[in-house]
């Protein structure tokens, strides 16, 4: 039930970065990766920290464990955004170059 | 085959397939009979057990054992007096019985699903006393005899706890020899003699062996873990070894007597295999008993032990007015049925069995018949344990039928006024197709013939919707076809070529969902699946092939001459939204949505029906008023023997009554740990759930559902993985089909359909059950079909708007699906309404899912699919640079759709005004492929000719300089007709612009 609860929480995320430039490295589809893979792990590591489970049961999960996933979204998010610009602004100056169009 | 010809093949085969439809569902009077439809238990009433199987010694069983035990128990059941009895394997190594209409479903299961061991044995010569060694003939303090008792009767004995410690400190005993029969110490089991393990608990001398002693520590601790009882600390675990066994001296085992045990050596006389011919009959002096005879050397072999037995009775005997008897025992599965004495003053030299021989004791008519039954079908190879038992009364099975039909019909009638009232003369066509659909699914149903049940009916409602979307989805098409310009006719013909991939695409795809889900899935979730796939191919060929015929038939005829009867208007409706652009908007909503859906299933989680978390839920009648906590306290006080632990605590709730029952009823939903058949009982049994509410109360009406762990836990994990499995095929077609980009986001919105409607549920609160499974997997099928309508029409108009961008051709295809998407969106929750409105409760959740779904499905596949795929799609350099002209051309901004000039104007793909020439635009390559051109010539001939002549593709043309900006379908765009071609009909005038060179 927690992992239902992290996946739902990086995806809800996810949506709202449909209001950023579309910088992110693989686009709106690697920050949908980024998020969901980062909900899943902050919410796999918190939990153990916290309860020593990895995954919450049906009984364990709670509205805390919802928001484990909120700074592993986040941060996958940032992560790819940085890798995505990084990229751009490599490949702008490529461009821009000696050898560029 | 000219076209004509094919038309008349088909509607042929269709009339054809109409009567031999009608002969299967109503036959002909006193000439042919009509085909039967079977009915599941759910809609006609009756008892479903499902057991899981494992052999004696702990290992799994594998599928030739399965299939002899089933052939046992069909055997077994077959002496039970009901037709229609159903023994059926269920996954590797579980076995469903579904007993329709069994009014005692705990004798039956007695029945069909005891192990069936049957022992002889010498009693004095087996009973162990405290000392540990046998009794013997005059030991009458461990054999019971010579006491109120009769020999080895209940409350003579010792309790549980004494005779396992008892029997834990005999030695093993090596195996004698293969044969079991010759009167020498061997093993009871008839395979390889294992130990067998117990818990016990000294401090409260209580045993934890919840089914019976198991042949190893992980089936004991599963067992455990299955009846929900919880070891205490002090729990030792204990071994009784092969050549001793602990028997239970009592006709009902569930029920905790003290003292009722003894412990045997195993050392067999004779076996229920030497048995034969078993029969009840009433003994005038003995009353009711069970004679049987004997196969091969059993008789002689009986013979001797009785002649030992009367032997030593005389030998141990003071004198005659005072006999000394001794008594041979017989045991079933664990269980002491009798001790029977010989006297030896009658036998003084054995029993002759020739003749056969009979057992007496306390038997009733009905215990008799199931030891007779028992010993006649022989023992079950393998060890069965009730996983999952569920009981529907008759009257709930009726009551749910017709609810399920009631909204069947309603959801049938609503889809139709929806199709006349849209589509006119197509929607009575439409209408036609969809009677066939529902006569050949009928028929189909009673020919095949499938099992009828609730979630069946449920897919043969929304397979409805799913049939009248095909027959939108290509109406649709022929009224874009007939507003550009072509006839009634040619509308007719391209708008079915057209739109048949997208109808091919999309059906495959919920065909694959349902195809997998009936692998995959459980019972009940696979009759949906298979009335969904059976649906899914019959639509395909009614509301294509059939209707194209109908309507290629009447294309000719005066009833389709004008674009009205299509139900094409003059001004055809024109979205101009800005779709993508306004997507974040969307995106928002939907995000905001699922936050709260996590909340929720934060704060409130989610409700997991019994098919999930395991447990026992008994709905019952009472005649005479009760209280909750009456009905509580009334439970709370069986005793049951799960290791002498209680029933626990029962969560009992007042309901309202769910049938129209005359009489006033007070009706209760009673929730417990597992119980098994045997324990939720019935009347006539006072140690039951039922049996003491009955007794206090008066039982109208019962049904009940339990489901062991392991089965809550089969139905999870195929869920999950039915779900996974059909995500996987249905991306890789996707991804064949259309391009892997186009599969991503399908699934992404697959994903936002599945957890918004988990949202919704852990926010409603609603019950999650198998049902709901089979809801999630429609809806993932039919969220695809709807994505993939509008994904076809994106892949024709890439093909199409060369030069623009990715958002301007998404825009664009929205656009044009929209009002498609509406309708068939509106088509399948149409019967879906009906089901939530008229369906019975079952129905009614099964609905309430696929409502949440299809809104979903519809929603994402407009505001989460496609913008996910324009975002995609935009980042690659094609698009990039498309997007980078387009913006500098308009000053920085790209406008939401694909304008032609300066002054912007939105280029309409199937627009017939005039175009300055200087516009022209070449098309990069041919539009009119070899195929299409000589089928436009057909058309040509096809179509009554007002002009004389057409013309044809002629000399290519200079090619004109290349506009940026105009990516407008080429056909609409070069060759406008002229003002006379107009006014002389649309149609010539799309034969014009065809035939323009390209």
């Amino acid at each position: 039930m927690g992992m239902l609860a992290w996946v739902i929480m990086g995806l809800a995320l996810w949506h709202f970065t449909i209001w950023l430039p579309d910088r992110f490295w693989g686009g709106i589809v690697g920050a949908f990766l980024a998020s969901i893979a980062g909900a899943i792990v902050t919410g796999i590591v918190i939990s153990l920290a916290l309860h020593g489970v990895a995954i919450p049961g049906r009984h364990a999960t709670h509205l805390g464990t919802v928001l484990y996933a909120i700074p592993g979204a986040l941060a996958g998010m940032a992560l790819i955004y940085a890798i995505g610009a990084a990229r751009e602004r490599s490949s702008e100056r490529l461009a821009g170059g000696p050898f560029g169009g | 085959m000219s076209e004509r010809f094919r038309h008349a093949f088909v509607l042929a085969v269709v009339t054809a397939l109409v009567l031999v439809s009608l002969l299967i569902v109503v036959g002909i009077p006193g000439v042919v009979k009509a085909s039967k439809t079977h009915l599941g238990l759910d809609l006609q009433g009756g008892t479903e057990l499902i057991y899981l199987a494992h052999n004696t010694n702990g290992t799994p069983v594998d599928s030739t054992v399965l299939t002899d035990t089933i052939n046992i128990m069909r055997s077994r059941s077959d002496t039970l007096g009901v037709s229609g009895v159903d023994i059926r394997p269920y996954g590797k190594n579980e076995i469903t019985v579904d007993l329709p209409n069994v009014q005692n479903p705990t004798q039956a299961a007695k029945v069909v699903g005891v192990t069936g061991q049957l022992y002889f044995y010498d009693w004095e010569n087996s009973v162990i006393g405290p000392s540990g060694k046998v009794a013997g003939p005059n030991n009458s303090s461990v054999t019971c005899d010579g006491t109120t008792q009769l020999s080895g009767g209940p409350a003579c004995g010792i309790t549980w706890y004494a005779a396992v410690i008892r029997a834990s400190k005999e030695p093993a005993i090596p195996v004698c020899a293969a044969h079991v029969s010759k009167g020498t110490r061997c093993f009871a089991t008839e395979s390889e003699p294992v130990p067998v393990y117990y818990y016990l608990d000294a401090k409260t001398q209580t045993v934890y062996a919840p089914n019976g002693p198991e042949p190893t520590k992980a089936l004991l601790l599963a067992d455990l873990t299955q009846k929900h009882v919880k070891l205490p600390a002090g729990a030792k675990l204990v071994v009784v070894a092969p050549g001793t066994v602990v028997v239970q001296a009592t006709s009902a085992p569930e029920v905790l007597v003290p003292n009722d045990f003894y412990v045997l050596r195993d050392d067999v006389l004779l076996t229920g295999k030497e048995v034969s011919n078993p029969q009840v009959t009433t003994d005038p002096t003995q009353g009711i008993a069970v004679s049987f005879g004997f196969k091969g050397a059993g008789a002689s072999e009986f013979t001797k032990v009785t002649a030992a037995l009367a032997n030593r009775g005389y030998n141990n005997s003071t004198s005659v007015a005072n006999p000394n008897e001794q008594h041979f025992a017989v045991t079933l599965d664990g269980a002491l049925v009798t001790t029977p004495s010989i006297d030896f003053r009658q036998y003084r030299y054995g029993i002759d069995a020739s003749n056969g021989s009979e057992i007496t004791g306390s038997f009733t008519y009905a215990t008799a018949t199931t030891l007779a039954n028992v010993m006649a079908s022989g023992a079950l190879p393998v060890k069965l344990e009730e996983i999952s038992s569920e009981l529907i009364t008759p009257t709930l099975g009726h009551q749910a039928l017709n609810q399920g039909l009631t909204a069947g019909l309603v959801g049938l009638a609503l889809v139709a006024l929806f199709l006349l009232l849209f589509y006119r003369v197509l929607g009575v066509i439409a209408v036609s197709a969809l009677a066939i659909y529902a006569l050949y699914l009928y028929a189909l149903i009673k020919l095949v013939p499938v099992t009828l049940t609730l979630p069946g009916i449920a897919g043969l409602i929304l397979t409805i919707g799913v049939a009248a979307d095909a027959n939108v989805v290509i109406f649709e098409r022929v009224k874009e076809e007939s507003r550009a310009g072509r006839s009634p006719l040619n509308a007719i013909t391209a708008g079915y070529r057209r739109g048949f991939s997208a109808i091919v695409d999309a059906n495959v795809v919920t065909f694959m969902a349902a195809f997998i889900l009936f692998i995959l899935s459980q019972s009940d979730v696979q009759g949906f699946a298979l009335t969904l796939g059976m649906g899914v191919l019959v639509s395909l060929f009614t509301a294509v092939a059939a209707t194209r015929a109908i309507l290629g038939t009447l294309g000719r005829t005066r009833f389709i001459r004008a674009p009205s009867a299509l139900g094409v208007t003059k001004r055809r409706r024109q979205w101009t939204f800005d779709f993508m652009g306004r997507s974040r908007w969307f995106f928002s909503l939907s995000g905001t949505i699922l936050l709260v859906g996590a909340v929720a299933i934060g704060a409130r989680g989610v409700n997991f029906g019994i098919d999930f978390v395991s447990g026992t839920q008994i709905q019952a009648s009472l005649a005479h008023p009760a209280s909750v906590s009456e009905v509580t306290k009334t439970i709370e006080s069986l005793h049951l023997k799960s290791s002498g632990a209680s029933i626990g605590q029962p969560v009992v709730q007042q309901v309202s009554s769910p049938g129209k029952s005359k009489k006033r009823t007070y009706d209760f939903q009673i929730a417990t740990k597992t119980l098994n058949v045997q324990q939720i009982g019935g009347l006539g049994q006072p140690r039951s759930v039922l049996g003491l509410l009955a007794q206090r109360y008066g039982l109208v009406s019962k049904s009940y559902n339990s489901v062991g762990p392991s089965f809550g836990k089969t139905v999870a994990d195929s869920a999950a993985v039915a779900i996974v499995a059909a995500l996987l095929a249905i991306a890789a077609y996707i991804a064949l089909r259309f391009q892997w980009k186009y599969a991503v986001p399908v699934m992404i919105a697959l994903m936002h359909d599945l957890l918004i409607t988990a949202g919704v549920y852990a926010l409603t609160g609603r019950q999650v059950t198998a049902s709901t499974v089979a809801a999630l997997l429609t809806i993932l099928g039919y969220s695809m079909y709807d994505t993939i309508i509008v994904f076809d029409r994106v892949r024709e108009n890439v093909a199409k708007m060369q030069n623009a961008a990715f958002s301007q051709i998404v825009n664009r295809s929205m656009s044009e699906v929209l009002t498609r998407s509406l309708a068939t969106s509106l088509c399948t929750l149409l019967p879906i309404l009906a089901l939530l409105f008229f369906g019975g409760s079952t129905l009614k959740d099964f609905a309430f899912a696929l409502l949440v779904g299809v809104a979903s499905g519809a929603y994402s596949s407009i505001f989460i699919a496609s913008p996910v795929l324009t975002h995609w799609k935009e980042r690659e350099p094609v698009y990039r640079r498309r997007r980078a002209r387009i913006a500098a051309d308009h000053g920085g901004l790209v406008p939401a759709y694909a304008t032609v000039g300066a002054a912007a104007r939105e280029i309409d793909t199937d627009a017939t005004g005039k175009r300055p020439r200087r516009r022209l635009t070449e098309p990069p390559r041919p539009e009119v492929k070899t195929g299409e051109f000589r089928e436009l010539v057909r058309d040509l001939h096809a179509e009554p000719a007002k002009r004389p002549a057409v013309q044809a593709p002629a000399e290519p043309r200079p090619e004109p300089q290349r506009d940026p900006t105009a990516d407008a379908r080429p056909e609409d765009v070069v060759m406008p007709p002229d003002d006379a071609a107009r006014r002389r009909g649309a149609a010539k005038s799309r034969n014009r612009r065809r035939g323009r060179p390209r």
